[in-house]
């Protein structure tokens, strides 16, 4: 009994092993691209004089490519989508959590629907408008359409948070004289508050890794970094290098931020299934 | 203090694509100042929506809700001044139990620390938590999370206390010291409540009177003694009393007896038209084991438990099977020939097809 629950152990061991050398494998393999000069780029795999040349171009916006500007761009329109749908989605979430209203479930649904059309599919017209309501390579667009990623993860997550809280705490509140304004800001949502932090990271991942959208709305001004650690394929050498380490680079914040918040990130990720 | 009164309350609840139930149809109640109303019921009677109504978390269909002689229907449950303590306490787990009663104090008015902290020590003391105040809900038992909820209500000092099955989550010993308290704390204070609950036992020992629902109508509403004594239906007799009457269909007699069975027969406490179908209830308690005279029975099962037994039997000719105290001493086993008899005065009958007391 023992000695097969022990070589269990080990045959699990063993696999997890095997997975993290499979799923870590890209990383390391990138980590050693971008410490390569560029001379050595393509003559070996292994052996070669380690520099952190590519890294100082990368953040040193030489090259051309003003790659800091991407990567703050990245910070503002993430950072900005998440706010606004934190904004627009809590209200929003808590709302239809706790009411159902003429439409109320077309209305979820529709917002559902966003996160499994393909981007592709509005990304033409979206240019288009985009060009003509003067939101191309702005802000403020890309914030917008950003929306279409994070307000739906926002709303359906936060909304089954909203539902899992008994209402009889508000209705107290209520009874006490509090408005439902009050009972909202006050009892509800400092409840939810590891679901707000959970969610909100996942938001922001999202709209981080998100690449269609600043791929065909944005040029230069509002680009992020995803497009942008592109730009150093360009050109007549391919700088394998230089992409590694800006890759590797944008990785930090979400990186950062997860670390962080580690521990409501357990919490708020089990959606509610675990109750306090 | 206060009165409280309802005038052909209803509620209608309607979702589209379904049909719409009627879950509260028409309620007329006055509650006198001070008095502790049970409001007793099984699962799905209304009563629960009732409370939510007077609280203001449940929008009226019909009728008016009057507190103090004024209508309160049209108010918001935040215009209202009515305290609930929740079926599930709605303590706010973030909050320490002091912080919890001051939590409602601090929505009406800016009310002033020392008063918010002179007003928390003394509720708290009234209901016994003085100890309890830096504690979190997390720690409580259930017993204490009720008395939390119980003092949070009370703590706005409202016109009307509404208590929504306020034992339900307790164990039967926390039952019976929360029971005696409730009842000490509401006698003190003197709050007009209503207490909602599907627990009879729960409603005949705190109510003045009580209101027994059914299908969101009121079935008979009286003191514990008269709702006991002289249920108005079958209904009413059935939900109330442990174990339960015993109810056996039978046809009246010419001489103030019903015939059960062509070998079975009991006396009626009044005389009742011959031919008429009618339902005789006779309770557990109200039936005695006789040596010889009196119905003729066989023992089905006894249940001794110490300070009295159930014995279950079946009279000869009737299918449905009788259910009977007995003393503490007595022995049955299965199959043993026995005789019942029934005081007449104990008796009730109704009518087979209402279901309404013949008395």
């Amino acid at each position: 009994m023992t000695v097969r629950k022990r070589l269990l152990g080990w045959l699990a061991d063993a696999a997890l092993i095997l997975y993290f050398l499979f799923a870590l494998f890209p990383i390391a393999w990138m980590v050693i691209l971008s410490l390569k000069p560029t001379n050595q780029l393509f003559s070996t795999y292994f052996s070669f004089s380690p520099t952190l040349d590519g890294y100082r171009t990368v953040l040193g916006d030489s090259e051309g490519i003003p790659f800091v500007r991407f990567f703050v761009n990245s910070l503002v329109v993430s950072v900005g989508a998440v706010v606004l749908s934190l904004l627009v989605g809590l209200p929003a979430a808590y709302a239809s959590a706790r009411w159902r209203f003429k439409g109320s479930e077309n209305l979820m649904f529709t917002l559902l629907s966003f996160r499994f059309a393909p981007e592709l599919t509005v990304i033409i017209p979206l240019f288009v408008l985009y060009q003509k309501l003067g939101l191309f390579d702005t802000y403020v667009g890309m914030v917008w359409v950003l929306q279409l990623v994070t307000l739906p993860l926002i709303v359906w997550i936060m909304r089954s948070y909203f539902a899992d809280l008994t209402p009889e705490l508000e209705q107290a509140a209520l009874l006490d004289g509090y408005t439902r304004k009050q009972a909202f800001l006050r009892v509800a949502l400092p409840l939810v508050k590891p679901g707000v932090a959970a969610v909100s990271l996942l938001a922001f991942i999202f709209a981080w890794n998100n690449f269609v959208f600043p791929l065909i709305l944005t040029s230069n001004e509002a680009q992020t970094v995803t497009v942008g650690a592109l730009s150093f394929l360009g050109g007549d050498r391919p700088k394998y290098n230089l992409t590694a380490a800006a890759a590797l680079v944008s990785v930090v914040p979400p990186l950062l931020l997860a670390l962080t918040i580690q521990r409501y990130l357990v919490r708020g990720l089990s959606f509610g299934a675990v109750k306090s | 203090m206060t009165e409280l009164e309802l005038r052909e309350l209803r509620k209608t609840f309607s979702a589209r694509g379904r049909p719409a139930v009627d879950a509260v149809r028409g309620i007329d109640l006055i509650l006198r100042s001070g008095e502790l109303l049970g409001l007793l019921g099984p699962s799905g009677c209304g009563k629960s929506t009732t409370l939510r109504m007077i609280a203001g978390l449940e929008k009226v269909t019909g009728g008016d809700i009057l507190v103090g002689g004024s209508s309160v229907t049209a108010r918001p449950a935040q215009q209202r001044n009515i305290g609930v303590a929740f079926e599930n306490y709605a303590l706010y787990p973030p909050l320490t139990v002091a912080e919890n009663l001051a939590f409602g104090l601090k929505a009406r008015s800016r009310a002033d620390r020392g008063d918010v902290d002179r007003k928390v020590r003394e509720i708290a003391a009234r209901v016994d938590l003085t100890t309890l105040l830096d504690a979190r809900p997390a720690g409580l038992s259930s017993g204490q999370k009720q008395r939390v909820s119980l003092a949070r209500a009370l703590i706005r000092e409202p016109d009307v206390l509404l208590l929504d099955e306020p034992l339900s989550h307790l164990d039967a010993a926390q039952r019976d010291t929360t029971r005696r308290e409730l009842k000490r704390i509401q006698r003190d204070l003197g709050h007009t409540t209503i207490l909602v609950t599907h627990d009879q036992e729960e409603a005949l020992s705190l109510a003045d009177r009580i209101a027994v629902m059914k299908d969101g109508v009121i079935q008979q509403l009286g003191t514990p003694y008269e709702i006991y004594d002289s249920p108005a239906n079958v209904f009413v007799a059935d939900f109330v009393g442990e174990p339960a009457i015993n109810l056996l269909p039978g046809t009246t007699e010419a001489d103030a007896h019903a015939r059960l069975s062509p070998a079975a027969r009991v006396a009626l406490p009044l005389p009742v038209p011959e031919g008429r179908d009618v339902v005789v209830g006779i309770r557990p308690e109200d039936l005695t084991l006789t040596g010889e005279d009196g119905l003729p029975a066989r023992v089905v099962a006894h249940e001794p438990l110490l300070e009295s037994g159930i014995a279950t039997l079946t009279l000869d000719g009737v299918e449905k099977p009788l259910v009977v105290l007995t003393d503490p001493e007595v022995r049955l086993a299965h199959d043993d020939r026995v005789h019942v008899t029934a005081d007449p005065h104990l008796t009730h009958v109704f009518d087979a097809e209402t279901g309404d007391s013949l008395r």
